[in-house]
């Protein structure tokens, strides 16, 4: 039986109205899900709550079987968050970076520098490891915090919108590194606007709306929720969050 | 639009003076609350004014030798101020400020532009010492002695040549230092100039006793007088403007725009270029070397004192505060080690080693807690909010322990207990001035360190008064042991 790494049940929160009501999400170890939805759907908002970020009003979340909301430490020991906007500082280069995110987790120094410079090298950052980020293009400064989130091998990765504003190579790039991350056991959960993105990445998609999840399934059951085995995911995904609930 | 501006031509020097006295005016707008101490403050000032106004009323206030030179002193102090403040400005202007990209992308010459921002500089420095100055001043000179209206002129003299100054330096250290170094720079000179009449009035009375005991405004007067400077011909000259004479007005007015055509003039093209290097890539793309083992460290307070403590020495702010504050704190410590001729004054000693090392703690503490660039990062690791906070309590401690340590160094020549008496309330004051920082934390951009007072004032307070009641005990201490 597939273990469940991410178990979503019930959640819900109100900021001025409510954003999320009663939503329910598995998602299976070992596969690479998105998480899609229009502006607004609350997508951010559902991962900030599994990350500890944001406390929901209700419902629970399991990450691997730990409660994160009764032991957040735990949870968050076997995760990573990668926003859309890196959690960098501009005055450290890559390598202090990764020293420090590695000093966060409490990875042994003798683990994590290896590591690290598999990760620079896989991410082509070596050659800039001692200059200051504040340099770095926005394409390179996602793949800084990518290493940082990678560093210390989550069972769990959750990524907001990653390859917003990156160029085709660096967005080349990022997918590469999710599909390895995914390859090497971790679980990829991954919101985006980029349907292309889903459409080839994602071993299943999922979209919300309004606060609940309105469809999931792999591309093939999503265009049979939609009426036409020969929609694309944009066709599917418009007729999807379009129709009346 | 400004109704002034209407009225104005678009793109015209005054348009372009009026846009920047607007952006100077909206930049100091603060929270409702803050706006209203502000104005009770101004009142109180105002009322206090008048009242010393009725009081001179019918007191003779003339010009003479002494008059002129205190007036010669003042002006000196005042004009090391407010270039520093110019300085910081046009750093700002360079470095910081959003519109250049738009103005210079606009078919207006680089030269006007730059008068209207030395325009802009001039008015923001002249306005905190306007409120200062003013509120005494223009009372006194209605009620009984109009000559004080010509202070008004000596004050915006004084700021259009600081402001010139201090763009001069400005450009002229990004020529020669390049763009990284010049903001460090920058900060460091600001610093100086700061402190540089402070530095000055000891050198000047480092022969006679006590160095830190006297003011520097006093003993550069003092020096002065004794020096025949300032009593008459041109280093009189504020000191007349000062009580109303239209001509030593109209001479320091004249020369301070005179100075300020010849900056624009002068600096036209090469505002331009220092605006240009200054937004070039800020940090040297270094040459990587090596392995990369030494950057990881075992432990939470290792990870985190590395990471604060690199921060904190390439923020260019963090220089100026430190080199502002060890500018302050030479002269205690000449004092102190003997050097002053005097007896070192213990007590006083210990109370200042205790002032200055919360105020470095505090200020460390800031940017290690509040100036924080990446919460969520913190909050998305597997770590509790607690430790995060006293690892980075320690990492401020340890980096203004060398401090704080400079002055109980020079009290256990004369007294060890009262030493280690103030080596434990430092430490004591050190850390309830962290503490302060980290209950009453506001996180905000590590760039607004400098207005980081203002966003709390219940943690200001708190600060200053923790540490005179440590210092307070440290005073008391090294009295009764030494």
């Amino acid at each position: 039986m597939t273990e469940t790494a991410l178990r979503i049940s019930g959640l819900s929160k109100r900021f001025d109205k409510p954003v999320i009501t009663g939503l329910d999400l598995d998602v299976a170890a070992g596969e690479l899900y998105a998480l899609l939805g229009p502006n607004g759907a609350g997508k951010t908002t559902t991962l900030r709550m599994v990350t500890g970020l944001t406390r929901p009003d209700a419902g629970s979340i399991h990450i691997f079987g730990i409660d994160a909301l009764a032991d957040p430490l735990a949870a968050k020991a076997v995760t990573a968050w990668l926003p859309d906007e890196p959690m960098l500082y501009d005055k450290l280069s890559p390598s202090e970076y990764l020293g420090f995110v590695a000093g966060l987790w409490r990875i042994p120094p003798a683990e994590a520098a290896p590591e690290a410079e598999r990760l620079l090298k896989w991410l082509e950052l070596w050659e800039s490891r001692d200059t200051r980020c504040e340099t770095f293009s926005r394409g390179m400064k996602q793949k800084v915090a990518l290493a940082g989130a990678l560093i210390h091998r989550p069972r769990l990765l959750i990524l907001d919108e990653p390859l917003t504003g990156l160029d085709a190579a660096m967005a080349r790039a990022v997918k590469d590194a999710l599909r390895e991350a995914v390859n090497a056991g971790a679980t990829v959960v991954v919101t985006t606007h980029i349907l292309e993105v889903a459409e080839r990445l994602a071993d299943r998609i999922g979209i919300i709306g309004n606060g609940t999840l309105l469809a999931e399934g792999t591309l093939e059951e999503l265009r049979a929720k939609a009426g036409s085995d020969e929609m694309t995911l944009e066709d599917a995904f418009i007729a999807l969050t379009r129709a009346p609930q | 639009m400004n109704p002034l501006m209407q009225r104005l031509r678009p793109g015209g020097f005054a348009w372009l003076v009026v846009h920047e006295l607007r952006l100077a005016t909206r930049n100091r707008r603060r929270r409702a609350r803050s706006l209203w101490i502000g104005l009770i403050l101004l009142a109180l000032f105002v009322g206090i004014g008048i009242m010393t106004a009725i009081a001179l009323r019918h007191v003779p206030i003339e010009g003479g030798p002494a008059f002129y030179t205190g007036m010669l002193a003042a002006s000196a102090l005042l004009t090391s101020f407010m270039t520093t403040q110019a300085l910081l400005r046009s750093q700002h202007t360079l470095y910081e400020s959003g519109d250049l990209d738009l103005l210079l992308s606009a078919p207006l010459e680089p030269r006007t532009i730059l008068r209207a921002k030395l325009c802009g500089i001039a008015a923001g420095v002249v306005i905190n010492f306007a409120l200062l100055v003013l509120p005494f001043a223009i009372p006194i000179a209605i009620l009984g002695h109009p000559g004080l209206f010509g202070i008004p002129a000596l004050l915006a003299a004084l700021s259009l040549a600081s402001a010139c100054l201090g763009l001069a330096i400005m450009i002229f250290v990004v020529a020669l230092a390049g763009p990284r170094a010049a903001r460090t720079l920058g900060q460091i000179i600001g610093a100086l100039l700061g402190g540089a009449v402070f530095l000055l009035s000891q050198l000047m009375s480092g022969g006679g006793g006590g160095g830190g005991r006297r003011s520097a405004a006093m003993s550069l007067f003092n020096w002065l007088m004794a020096h025949r400077i300032g009593a008459g011909g041109i280093s009189a000259l504020p000191g007349r403007a000062a009580l109303g004479d239209p001509l030593a007005a109209a001479l320091l007015l004249g020369g301070a725009i005179l100075l300020f055509a010849a900056t624009g003039y002068a600096f036209g093209r090469s505002f331009l270029a220092s605006y240009q290097k200054a937004r070039m890539r800020l940090s040297r793309g270094r040459t990587a070397k090596g392995a990369i083992t030494g950057h990881f460290r075992a432990g939470l307070f290792a990870a985190m004192f590395a990471k604060e403590w690199r921060l904190l020495v390439r923020d260019p702010a963090l220089a100026f505060q430190i080199v502002l504050r060890l500018i302050y704190l030479a002269p205690i410590a000449l004092a102190a080690f003997g050097r002053g001729g005097g007896p070192p004054l213990l007590p006083a000693l210990a109370f200042a080693s205790v002032l200055i090392a919360g105020q470095l703690v505090g200020s460390f503490a800031w940017l290690a807690v509040s100036g924080e660039d990446a919460p969520d990062l913190l909050n998305v690791a597997p770590i509790a909010r607690r430790q995060v906070e006293r690892a980075k309590l320690a990492s401020a401690m340890a980096m203004a322990a060398p401090f704080g340590l400079v002055l109980p160094v020079a009290i256990a020549l004369s007294s060890p207990l009262g030493a280690l008496a103030t080596v434990a309330m430092t430490a004591a004051g050190g850390a309830t001035a962290g503490l302060i920082e980290i209950k009453w934390q506001k996180p905000a951009p590590r760039k607004t360190f400098r207005q980081r007072r203002s966003g709390s004032i219940v943690a200001g307070l708190l600060t200053v008064l923790s540490s005179a009641f440590f210092g307070g005990l440290a005073a008391l201490a090294t009295w009764m042991l030494g």
